[in-house]
């Protein structure tokens, strides 16, 4: 991938969603295994600054640095790096002595992010943590490629709809600020009653109606904003469905694009090679959810998605 | 058809412009599935979700399919290129046809043969595999899929066959949901 290609710059997927225990970190470790496999140099970084695990998953008890060092001893992000025993895969451990993870600074939040970018490799995933905290969501939209994992359940949904809807919001916030529209968004949802808003595209609607300006901005960020889906954990033809189904409601009530990137089957495999700390696409290469990972894995790199059809899956057993 | 309305349609449907009858016909389905029932996916953003959106979403869907549907019908511009049916339907079959109320899966065996078609031409044809139809054919019931799929299906068959979709499906689905009930009760 680095032949020729000297100012390619390298690309950053954030993989995130909302509810914890969907599986993120397992796909984030997944999906690099499998980028090196073919030939690539990743990063990992875990940004799970209150439960990093990262560093089990891919083999290693005690990683000799972490994010401490960058927050605390001001060592720089490339300098922490560390080797976890897999060709090519570098990490970035999560794992803080005593800072709290909301409690970071703001200037240290943009110092990291600069050096996140800065890092020389071809792939960079950042596995982030659970819930819709600010610096998640600020650490999500750093990435070209959005991922969430989400389950077949309906709590699982619940919180991944949050989530992209709040990424979405401060997306739409970030931009309109780099526009001098600091406060737009926040009067409508404050003034929502009187314009009768009820919905997120609802208020969407309403700023592109409040001017040609405002609505070139939105217009712009929609055609670009995209959401990929990971759907995980999955226990039948039928649950297969739910990906789709889940980038039909993305498009239709809350208005922006969502790719559905692939499915990865329910496999207790998974949980023994975590609990022995094996990586699981190098222990497991030809299960079926090793070569589900390949595939959504060169779906999200070539920007492709999976078209299900119902009349296939309706019935189908795994 | 306008090319805004053309636009419009394969949008409601989620496709870009240039997808084939199948994929209208499969993206109608799912949709129509998921916004007429209640699921996880829609219930887990039922906040953003009322029922007069819902019900509006549904009418746009229909109305899509069944223009769309039309269209491929006309101008026969399915990429992938399937004619008309090839077979000519004559007076006196039209006549039979038209008088019948009740499209069990062995009659509409009978009308196919009748016209002279085999279920691979059909299968061709709709883009739907063979193994469906054999199963409406046979009444299979437990074999066949999710009644929404299933109405599709055979709309799409009685279609081909010259018939009266709805009435066929009508009928049809009417006797697989008594069936359905009873397994359910032995179950
Ligand atoms: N495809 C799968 N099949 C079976 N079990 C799975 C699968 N994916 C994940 N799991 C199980 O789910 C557990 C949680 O996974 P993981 O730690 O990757 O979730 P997470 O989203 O990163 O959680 P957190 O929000 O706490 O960071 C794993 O320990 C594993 O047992
Ligand atoms: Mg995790």
């Amino acid at each position: 991938m680095n032949n020729g290609a000297q100012d390619k710059r390298c690309e950053i997927w954030a993989i995130g969603g909302g509810k914890g225990g969907t599986g993120k970190s397992f796909v984030t470790s997944s999906i690099g295994t499998h980028l090196a496999s073919k030939g690539n140099k990743v990063v990992l970084i875990d940004a799970d600054l209150g439960g990093a695990n990262l560093h089990t998953l891919l083999g290693v008890s005690k990683p000799r640095n972490s994010l401490t060092d960058f927050f605390e001893k001001k060592a720089s992000l490339k300098d922490i790096i560390v080797n976890c025993g897999i060709p090519d895969i570098g990490l970035v451990s999560g794992t803080l002595s005593s800072l709290d993870s909301e409690n970071i600074k703001y200037a240290q939040k943009l110092k990291l992010f600069r050096q996140i970018k800065a890092i020389d490799t071809d792939y960079i995933l950042i596995d982030l943590g659970a819930g819709s905290h600010n610096n998640t969501i600020d650490t999500f939209l750093l990435a070209d490629k959005m991922i969430v994992v989400t389950l077949p359940e309906i709590t699982a949904l619940e919180n991944m709809y949050h989530f992209i809807k709040n990424v979405f919001f401060r997306k739409l916030k970030i931009i309109l600020s780099a526009h001098g529209l600091k406060d737009v968004i926040q009067d409508v949802w404050k003034n929502r009653d009187a314009h009768g808003i009820k919905h997120l595209k609802d208020v969407v609607e309403h700023l592109m109606g409040t001017s040609v300006h405002i609505r070139d901005i939105i217009e712009n960020e929609l055609a670009t904003f995209r959401i990929h889906i990971v759907l995980n954990q999955v226990r039948s033809g039928r649950e297969i469905m739910v990906g789709a189904s889940v980038k039909s409601v993305c498009l239709k009530f809350l208005g922006f694009d969502a790719q559905y990137a692939g499915h990865i089957e329910y496999d207790e495999t998974v949980l023994r090679c975590i609990n022995k700390r094996l990586p699981f696409m190098l222990t497991h290469p030809f299960s079926h959810v090793a070569k589900e990972i390949s595939k959504l894995t060169e779906n999200l790199r070539d920007g492709r998605q999976i078209t299900v059809t119902a009349d296939k899956y309706a019935n189908r057993r795994l | 058809m306008p090319i805004e309305d053309y636009k419009k349609y394969f949008e409601a449907l989620e496709l870009s412009p240039d997808s084939q009858l199948s994929e209208v016909r499969n993206s109608y389905l799912h949709l129509k599935s998921l916004y007429s029932n209640d699921s996880i996916v829609t219930s887990a953003i039922a906040y953003e979700l009322s029922e007069e959106k819902r019900h509006d979403i549904v009418e746009q869907v229909e109305e899509a399919y069944t223009k769309l549907i039309d269209f491929f019908e006309n101008k026969g511009s399915d990429p992938a290129g399937s004619k008309k049916p090839s077979f000519v339907v004559g007076e006196e079959l039209k006549q039979y046809m038209s008088g019948m109320t009740s499209f069990s899966g062995e009659l509409l065996r009978e009308i196919r043969e009748k016209l002279g078609v085999n279920l691979k031409d059909v299968a061709v044809f709709t883009k739907i595999r063979k193994q469906y139809f054999e199963d409406i054919e046979r009444e299979k019931f437990s074999s066949l899929p999710a009644e929404v799929y299933l109405k599709g299906y055979i709309m799409e068959y009685a279609r081909y066959l010259s018939l009266d979709p709805e009435k066929v499906a009508n009928d049809y689905i009417g006797r697989y949901r008594s069936a359905m009930k009873d397994k359910g009760k032995q179950d």
